[in-house]
């Protein structure tokens, strides 16, 4: 077999600005500032600093350097370790293209609103702060009773989200050079975007209450499990990690390039940013508190709540700049999330996709970019948003939580990770231990099963995820036939032949 | 802003700031910058 050159970014940069865009998403503004006002301020950011020392830089060293080591994606590496572990790293590449189905339509919803914004389409003032909430749920989203309801398909958002996968087509057919040079853009505009709301919030009145909610410390709250539940099942979610996508940025790394400090840079990045970016979340919560005059429990202060609902209320309630800062905020929440979707879809999936098969990148991407939008089609109608809920939940917390535990076992037990440990040491800025091989072995599997278990099992194995309704089945039936479902696929895809290049030159 | 948020918002910024410093300052000591 003719010996191959795999691609390359276009230097240490490139791949440094491509993977903090894929850490740095959507949950950096709408979950890490909630989640600290939630479990304690200052205390909470004891034990998310603890746990992304302990879990999320050793499992980002882990992913970058394996894929680096290995020259693959995901299922490239695990069929190196040995060909029957080779569906572990296909069970991530089906998270990944789950997740970008949807979440691909959260992005498309950022579009209309950025276009709505500009009028204001919810309503001014006080009664555009009532209307707020009915808009999304009526207006754009025209939500059903259920599931099993799904009412038609709403054409604004179908068009944004044919858009969105039309750049991201564009953005990822010719591969990891240009996927590095667009990245630049999309980490900075949004760091630049988050600027102006962050000032925006701090000009507004009533800021300064929102951000000591924020940040003022509970440290009691130490001692409360569901803290630390909080706060490594933020690590784990932030990091873009168990999406398979980082071991095929890391294969993309060239062979003499650093492994370590690289992992460092990026984890460090994506969490000042989330710290940062609480400060722009909870100074409008301190406005729309004194605006309205409710108490902080009463503004929704994170998931789709806090980006459809919350800050359409305080763009109404705004005494000057309501429109532009509307149009600010989601073009800002676009940028956040078009970077992690082309990590999901060509590092997660295309990657993995054209190592196996050894099929042209174009025609790849084209079709993964097709299925893609017809798969979201299902979260643009009207019972869409349930169904969003459900596969976020198998996909997004499950799946990428067992699958990461089961690689860190995989890699630390049965691989070796001393070998790893030698390999991302022979060309990194500088070295780590012997304490690295417990991290991988032990310490982030026993981390991320805790946040299964505690988060996930405890709740959705007695009672019936999210009170839905499907037929015969409920949400805990789904989640588990979703993750089922991909199992199996990812056992047939490792029966299948693979066709992709054998030996990749370390150049 | 309370004290307390105020002590929490500058010990994170340094824990940030120091953090990235050591990584920027370690740039080259192993692998190449511009591979």
């Amino acid at each position: 077999m003719a010996e191959l050159t795999r691609e390359r970014w276009s230097g240490r940069a490139f791949f440094l600005f491509a993977a903090m865009g894929s850490a740095i998403g959507l949950g950096n503004v709408w979950r890490f500032p909630y989640l600290t006002y939630e479990y304690g301020g200052g205390a909470f950011l004891i034990a998310w600093i603890i746990g992304l020392i302990i879990l999320g830089i050793p499992w980002m060293m882990m992913e970058f350097g394996m894929g680096r080591l290995f020259q693959r994606g995901a299922p490239g590496v695990f069929e190196g370790i040995g060909k029957k572990w080779e569906w572990l790293g296909w069970w991530p590449v089906f998270v990944a293209f789950l997740i970008v189905t949807y979440y691909s339509v959260v992005i498309a919803w950022s579009l209309n609103y950025a276009v709505d914004s500009a009028t204001l389409a919810w309503g001014e003032g006080a009664a555009g702060a009532a209307n707020a909430g009915a808009y999304f749920y009526g207006d754009v989203l025209n939500l059903s009773s259920g599931p099993t309801d799904l009412g038609g398909l709403q054409w604004p958002v179908v068009g944004a989200l044919a858009f969105v996968w039309v750049a991201l087509f564009f953005i990822m057919y010719k591969g990891a050079r240009v996927i590095g040079k667009v990245a630049v853009w999309t980490v900075t505009i949004p760091w630049a975007l988050l600027i102006v709301l962050l000032i925006r919030g701090l000009t507004l009145p009533g800021a300064v209450d929102g951000l000591n909610y924020y940040l003022a410390p509970d440290w009691g709250a130490l001692a409360n499990a569901d803290l630390w539940f909080g706060a490594f099942s933020q690590i784990a979610f932030t990091l873009s990690l168990g999406m398979a996508g980082m071991f095929a940025y890391g294969s993309f790394v060239a062979k003499k390039a650093d492994i370590n400090n690289n992992a460092f840079i990026t984890s460090f990045s994506n969490c000042a940013t989330s710290f940062f970016a609480g400060f722009a979340v909870f100074s409008v919560v301190g406005f729309i508190m004194q605006a309205l005059s409710v108490s902080v429990g009463d503004v929704s202060a994170s998931g789709l709540g806090l980006a459809f609902v919350t800050y359409p209320v305080a763009i109404s309630m705004m005494p000057a700049m309501a429109a532009v800062t509307g149009v600010i905020f989601f073009i800002c929440f676009f940028f956040l999330g078009i970077d992690s979707a082309f990590f999901l879809t060509y590092g997660g999936v295309i990657a993995p996709l054209r190592d196996k098969f050894g099929w042209g990148r174009a025609k790849v991407t084209a079709f993964i970019c097709a299925l893609g939008l017809v798969i979201g089609l299902l979260f643009a109608t009207g019972g869409g948003l349930y169904w969003l809920d459900i596969v976020d939940r198998a996909t997004a917390f499950y799946g990428l939580l067992i699958t990461g535990a089961l690689a860190c076992i995989v890699v630390g037990w049965f691989y070796g990770v001393e070998k790893l440990r030698e390999h991302i040491n022979s060309t990194s800025d500088f070295k780590v231990g012997a304490w690295f091989d417990w991290l991988i072995k032990v310490v982030v599997p026993a981390g991320l099963l805790f946040v299964v278990i505690y988060g996930g099992f405890k709740n959705d194995v007695p009672n019936a995820y999210g009170g839905y309704a499907i037929g015969p089945f409920n949400g805990s039936h789904i989640i588990w036939l979703i993750l089922g479902v991909t199992l199996l696929l990812s056992f047939w895809l490792q029966a299948a032949k693979t066709r992709g290049p054998k030996e990749v030159k370390l150049k | 802003m309370t004290t307390a948020a105020i002590v929490t918002t500058i010990v994170m910024s340094l824990v940030f700031i120091i953090g990235l410093v050591f990584c920027f300052t370690r740039i080259g000591k192993g692998g190449k910058w511009e591979d």
